[in-house]
């Protein structure tokens, strides 16, 4: 009877408003809601700007130590080359190497100490701009008090005074694009919008450093829908560790350390979080899993997952993935990490295929969570390798387009019919343009294209 | 429905529970969402009208699964009563107590269960009478299956529902089944809140949910609940002063064992309710349109007819209906989820914030917590008609009463009248967004539908102006002619015996217009079941075909909570347009139809006939579904509504200009491609602008004579018996050739493979002669205004030789001889009877001639070189000459 009685207090407090515990106060959606005021108000240039600044300074950082972490190592390697000129003459193996090892500790000293400077640094500037924006919403709401909304007349050209100059000019490549509007549906035809781009991925986090009005629109954009239910996100092919130690990973998480997040923990911060829930999930599903064995007879199927797991419980397996959340980054809020393994590189993955399931549940994500723009990897890879010829590409090509195809009806079926934004499939700058032109023949033949209006004079 | 009168409209909202991950149904499909199954179970509710219980109007499905309900609300409740904090009289409690009883009495007799009583969910009306508050929430929801919450009070739940223990429903493994609950718990639950107004405060409040629950476990173990519940809560005096007749109800009600409680049917014959039940007049559910029982039978006008005229400035609007009013609320710019919003009901956090950290392979997902927005607040949030009011507020007492018998002027004289009139003629879709307009059409409709089958022609003419939605049901039966008792033919119908047509149905329902949240909810799919099977069984001479489940989809839709009209609509339509289309050999059938299709394409447009002919493009690949489901194949349900708004009133031949409208949008597609790409084009057909196509097969079918489209196989003319007065004001849109009295004249019967071979239609002869208006004045009347000028509309063509021509022919024909006419090349040779025949391009030709084959040959030569409207004259010269219409020209001197 006790259980009985306490199976349904459980379920009142967990279901409904009137016995649920009342709500701890959190800053972070205190913060969201003031923060989307503000960019929806007069004051938004001004926030756009200081972030700006932010980034500006947090950008010298890291110039700064760019240079001077190549000057040590110059000295070092100076150094070094001398030493391997004594070596045998007047100096041992055993001195090289404790130069070596010399070396390399005031390396990590020096690096240590400019992570540890930016950390601060990028902790100051998030403190500061939070306390600034919450100050700026109280003044704003008490009209008696003008001072600061003049001061957001005068700010924004005093600012972009000091942004002038400085900064190296982002080297525009060629970006080749092509977009279409299509219809899903049988008999009630849903209207979507597909965009087939050629760019390096982190084009769409980089920030532009020469403030030209075009980015600075992309920024705003970015900024006004992101406590919106008009989300902006990227998927992000990555390992089976969690970590940004190597390749797209860390490139990305250079970019996001580029400058800091008013609004999330920083990449690392976040990283951390997802390691302890993988943990924490591993952990439930075992557990699980133990009882369902308890009961079920074993099968082979279980046991071998049951040894994927026990092979290390902090990696991922292919199709999973992980979320982040940035404010940070140019054109995107939200990036999912998709695990997948080698076997993308190869040229008979299927439907059933890890990659394409992680990636149909991100598409689900996408609609439970309100991001309309999503931009996929076409071929499933970052990088170009020699076994992928272009019959490769275009098989690939067309797995991914039917398969998302599917997958953006289903959600229909689940009733997300408002999911109409724009898909991006973007894929490596390193492919032809003659690639690009076969892509985009392609797919108004998977997706039926909707009707151009034909204009046409009457007689 | 009842009239608004002086009740408010509320809505509340709540969540269903989200679905598994990755699981399929048995039939390989994605799991319908809870939501879906909720809003179809919903609608039955719509049905429900007592005056004791709140009528539900409407549900609406938002973003990830919620659902908002509309319906009757009250602002006060037996809550504010309790609020008092003083003990209620016994008489009124007896009041209250037999008017709640009453409700769960009518609920339980259509299968219902509250389960979900409380003070605030039993409200009171501005004379103080009982509304129960949603009663159909246990129903809607599969007895709570469907959501996360559980459904009841923990103060009120009876505990036999207590010590069935709550299932989490995220266990969906878990097979073991609840048992719904019964009647009896509501009775407990009601004895609880009579308890409370007797002692006047409310009970267990110091304990918290768990100790509330043990607490009443633990009563089975007492003799007296009453008593001990009552020195529980130190009021026992109160109870001891009570009547000895009230202490014995209570412990009726608050009877531990279920099996010894009594059911609310039995409790409303206690003698403790005797005096009280004498002043409520047993209820009757008012008779429906096509009720077998006569829809007068109550009527009863007041001694003094001049009370009626009494109340000069009453409130129109709230003599509307509920459904009304909260459809026109709508049209006015009322949005339930803002209203929510507005009253804090739905706080939804930015996404962003609740995106979780890590999702496995299967969609599992990790890191974020439950979403305290998606708890349950069931505040009913009352929504104000201020702005609906605002918006009628110049719409005069007339609107709400028009005058019926005037033909000249059916729209009312107020002073919208103008504006009105303008309305008018606007686009359709503006139309069905006017409030003020659709507030006249649907008055106006309804009285009219009220008075069906006696206004039958003012339907007719009214509908030809347009239907408005929310009627559009009902308008559709009476445009269908249905009549009589349907609902007892309905039930008479054996839908339950297997047929070896089961399995097809089976497989086809959950693929015909899934994308609507109606007919895919598991009730939609019940219903299209019952309705099919309804429909094969009744027609033994036909089959089923594929299709039929797309035909039936819009009839259901319509009358989702009238199966009985939906399979009468169904069975009037099939035989008016798909006349043996559902043969078991149906082939003869669809030859001659998608025959006399192509003849269409190429009287309408020569240029795409000759190209689709060209690449072999021919009807039988694309337009068999779109026939045989009468387009309800091809477009989504909101498209059908307005083709069929306009299909309906024209005769079985009006698909045919349906069919070349559709060509006709996507021309220019079909003459730049060749064959793959025209069956690619339509194995998936693009966007068709329905309004057009509406617009273009209405003068399509304007130009077209009636006899050219005539089939053998068409429905054989009706017997003139019925209602054959009825038929005379109705124009040649809208009866059929067929039924039109056959003579001399008319159109003989031809083989099907001389029908294919000839490219263009035949006429007859008293089509001919209409046309030439040979016999005085025409009967050429078209849907819409009449616009019959002074030239010629048409052209004959005589192709005999000169000799015949010059011997007798119809005054007004060209002599073009056969053998003389084309060049080899299949140009027409300049002559002066070329030149008129070029100059009457666009218009009708009808070639007329001794030799079938040759006047066949010469259309075709015409068709070929992109004459448009060219037909021949079934029979030739020869049924002309019985007339005497021929003349002899006077010698040329």
């Amino acid at each position: 009877m006790h259980q009985l009685a306490n199976a349904w207090a459980k379920a009142y407090t967990e279901t409904t408003l009137e016995h649920a515990r009342p709500e701890e106060p959190s800053w972070d959606e205190d913060f969201a809601d003031v923060y989307h005021d503000l960019i929806h108000s007069p004051a938004s240039e001004t926030l756009l700007n200081l972030e700006h600044n932010y980034f500006v300074s947090i950008s010298e950082l890291i110039n700064e130590r760019d240079v001077e972490l190549k000057k040590l190592r110059e000295r070092q390697g100076a150094e070094m080359d001398k030493v391997m000129q004594e070596l045998g003459k007047s100096l041992t193996d055993q001195d090289v190497n404790a130069l070596a090892a010399q070396h390399f500790e005031s390396q990590q000293v020096l690096e240590n100490k400019w992570t540890s400077e930016l950390k601060q640094s990028t902790a100051i500037q998030k403190q500061e701009y939070q306390e600034w924006v919450i100050k700026l919403h109280q003044d704003l709401k008490n009209p008696n008090n003008s001072s600061i909304s003049e001061e957001i007349k005068v700010q924004p050209s005093q600012l972009r005074e000091s942004v002038e100059g400085n900064g190296r000019i982002y080297e525009e490549q060629r970006q080749l694009e092509e977009s279409f509007t299509i219809h899903l549906g049988a008999q009630l035809k849903t209207m979507h919008n597909l965009r087939l781009l050629r760019a390096d991925i982190l084009d769409f986090c980089k920030h532009k450093r020469n403030h030209r009005s075009g980015v600075k629109l992309h920024r705003l954009q970015t900024a006004l829908s992101l406590y919106s239910t008009s989300l902006c996100g990227l998927v992000l092919l990555v390992d089976n560790r969690i970590s940004s130690y190597s390749g797209i990973k860390r490139d990305f998480a250079t970019v996001c350390q580029e400058c800091t997040d008013f609004h999330f923990p920083g990449i690392q911060e976040q990283l951390e979080i997802v390691q302890q829930v993988v943990l924490y999930a591993r952990a439930q599903r075992s557990s699980k899993s133990k009882r369902q064995h308890d009961s079920v007879n074993r099968n082979g199927g279980n046991e071998e997952k049951s040894k994927n797991i026990e092979r290390n419980q902090s990696n991922i397996l292919p199709g999973e993935f992980y979320i982040t959340r940035h404010s940070n980054l140019s054109e995107i809020h939200v990036a999912f990490h998709l695990c997948v393994d080698d076997n993308v590189r190869s040229g008979n993955i299927t439907a059933r295929d890890p990659a394409i399931m992680g990636l149909r549940n991100i598409l689900k994500v996408c609609c439970t969570h309100d991001i309309t723009t999503i931009s996929i990897p076409l071929l499933l890879v970052h990088d170009m390798s020699e076994e992928m010829t272009i019959p490769w590409c275009l098989k690939r090509a067309e797995l991914v387009f039917k398969c998302v195809k599917g997958f953006m009806m289903e959600n229909g079926f689940m009733g997300c019919e408002e999911f109409l934004g724009p898909y991006n499939f973007w894929y490596l700058q390193t492919i032809s343009e003659e690639m690009f032109y076969q892509l985009s023949n392609m797919l108004p033949q998977i997706f039926r294209v909707s009707s151009t209006l034909t204009l046409t004079s009457k007689h | 429905m009842f009239p608004l009168k002086d009740a408010v409209m509320g809505a509340s909202t709540f969540f269903a529970s989200a679905l598994p991950h990755d699981v399929c149904g048995s039939n390989g499909l994605p799991l319908t969402p809870n939501s879906i199954k909720i809003l179809g179970r919903f609608q039955i509710l719509k049905t429900i009208t007592h005056p004791r219980l709140c009528q539900y109007v409407d549900i609406s499905r938002g973003k990830h699964e919620r659902l908002v309900v509309t319906a009757e609300h009250c602002e006060k409740s037996l809550e504010d009563l309790l609020r008092e904090r003083k003990p209620v009289s016994f008489s009124s409690i007896l009041r209250i107590a037999y008017e709640v009883l009453q409700g769960l009495q009518y609920m339980n007799k259509h299968g219902m269960v509250h389960r979900a009583l409380s003070p605030h969910n039993i409200l009171l009306d501005r004379e103080g009478h009982i509304k129960l508050a949603k009663f159909g929430l246990y129903h809607m929801t599969a007895h709570g299956v469907d959501v996360d919450f559980p459904i009841g009070y923990p103060s009120y739940l009876a505990p036999e529902v207590i010590a069935q223990g709550f299932v989490k429903p995220s266990d969906h493994t878990q097979c073991e089944k609840l048992l719904p609950s019964g009647p009896k718990s509501d009775v407990w639950s009601l004895g609880i809140i009579l308890f409370e107004l007797c002692v006047g405060r409310k009970l267990f409040q110091s304990l918290d949910i768990a100790e509330k629950l043990k607490l009443l476990l633990t009563l089975g173990c007492v003799d007296d609940i009453v008593t001990v519940l009552a020195e529980e809560h130190g009021c026992l005096d109160i109870i001891k002063g009570l009547p000895e007749n009230a202490i014995a109800l209570l412990k009726k009600f608050l009877t531990f064992q279920p099996s010894k409680r009594p059911t609310p049917d039995q409790l409303l014959c206690d003698n403790v309710f005797s005096e009280v039940a004498s002043i409520y007049p047993c209820f009757h559910k008012p008779a429906s349109l096509f009720s077998s029982s006569l829809r007068c039978a109550n009527l009863t006008l007041p001694e003094d007819i001049t009370q009626l005229c009494k109340d000069e400035d009453c409130d129109y609007l709230a003599e509307r209906s509920i459904e009304e009013v909260y459809y026109l609320w709508c049209l006015a710019g009322g949005d339930l989820e803002k209203e929510l919003v507005n009253k804090e009901i739905i706080r939804s956090k930015p996404p962003i914030c609740t995106l979780p950290n890590f999702l496995f392979e299967d969609g599992e997902s990790f890191g974020r917590g439950r979403d305290r927005s998606s708890l349950l607040d069931d505040t009913t949030v009352i929504l104000s008609l201020c702005q609906l009011r605002n918006r009628l507020k110049d719409v005069g007492g007339e609107a709400f009463y028009p005058l019926l018998e005037d033909e000249q002027s059916n729209l009312p004289h107020s002073n919208s009248n103008n504006e009105l009139s303008a309305a008018a003629n606007l686009p359709l879709i503006i139309r069905e967004r006017d409030t003020e307009y659709q507030l006249h059409r649907i008055v106006l409709f309804d009285r009219l539908l009220k008075a069906y089958p006696y206004k039958k022609n003012q339907v007719w003419k009214e509908a030809r102006v347009d239907i408005p939605p929310l009627m559009r049901g009902l308008t559709w039966a009476a445009l269908l002619g249905v009549e009589g008792a349907i609902q007892t033919k309905y039930d008479a119908i054996d839908k339950d015996t297997p047929i070896p047509t089961d399995r097809q149905i089976e497989v086809d329902i959950p693929r015909c217009h899934q994308y609507d949240e109606l007919l895919s909810s598991p009730e939609g799919h019940a219903k299209f079941r019952r309705v099919l099977k309804a429909w094969v069984v009744s027609h033994p001479d036909l089959v089923y075909w594929q299709g039929l489940d797309s035909l039936c989809a819009p009839f259901l839709y319509l009358n989702f909570n009238n199966e009985a009209l939906a399979y009468a609509c169904m069975s009037a339509f099939i035989p008016k347009y798909l006349y043996n289309f559902f043969l078991k050999d149906n082939s003869h059938v669809i030859q001659e139809y998608l025959t006399v299709f192509s003849q269409m394409i190429a009287f309408h447009d020569p240029e795409l006939s000759n190209h689709l002919n060209e690449i072999g493009f021919i009807p039988d690949l694309y337009a068999i579904p779109w026939f045989l489901t009468m387009f309800t194949h091809v477009f989504p349900l909101h498209k059908i509504f307005h083709l069929w708004d306009t299909l309906l009133l024209g005769n079985s031949s009006f698909p045919f200009c349906i069919g070349v409208a559709i060509l006709q949008q996507l021309r220019d597609r079909l003459l730049a491609n060749g064959f793959n790409e025209c069956i690619l084009l339509f194995s998936d057909l693009p966007e068709i602008d329905i309004e057009r196509c509406v617009r273009e097969s209405v003068n399509l079918f304007c130009w077209t004579p009636k006899s050219a489209t005539y089939r053998q196989h068409a429905q054989p003319p009706k017997q003139a018996s019925d209602g054959s007065g009825s038929r005379d004001s109705m124009s040649c849109f809208t009866a059929d050739y067929q039924d039109a009295p056959k003579s001399d004249l008319s159109r003989d019967s031809i083989q099907l493979n001389d029908l294919k071979a000839e490219v263009s239609p035949r006429i007859s002869a008293e089509d001919l002669i209409d046309l030439c208006e040979l016999t005085g004045p025409s009967h050429f009347k078209t849907p819409t205004k009449k616009t019959k000028s002074s030239k010629p509309k048409l052209l004959v063509v005589d192709i005999r030789n000169s000799e015949d021509f010059n011997r007798g022919h119809i005054s007004g024909s060209i002599n073009i001889p056969f053998g003389s006419a084309f060049t080899a090349e299949g140009e027409l040779i300049q002559c002066p009877a070329t030149a008129t025949l070029q100059s009457f391009k666009g218009r009708v030709v009808v070639i007329l001639g001794h030799v079938v084959k040759n006047t066949a040959c010469f259309a075709a030569h015409l068709v070929q070189i992109k004459y448009p409207r060219v037909c021949i004259l079934d029979g030739g010269i020869n049924k002309i000459k019985p007339t005497g219409l021929l003349t002899v020209p006077s010698p040329q001197i």
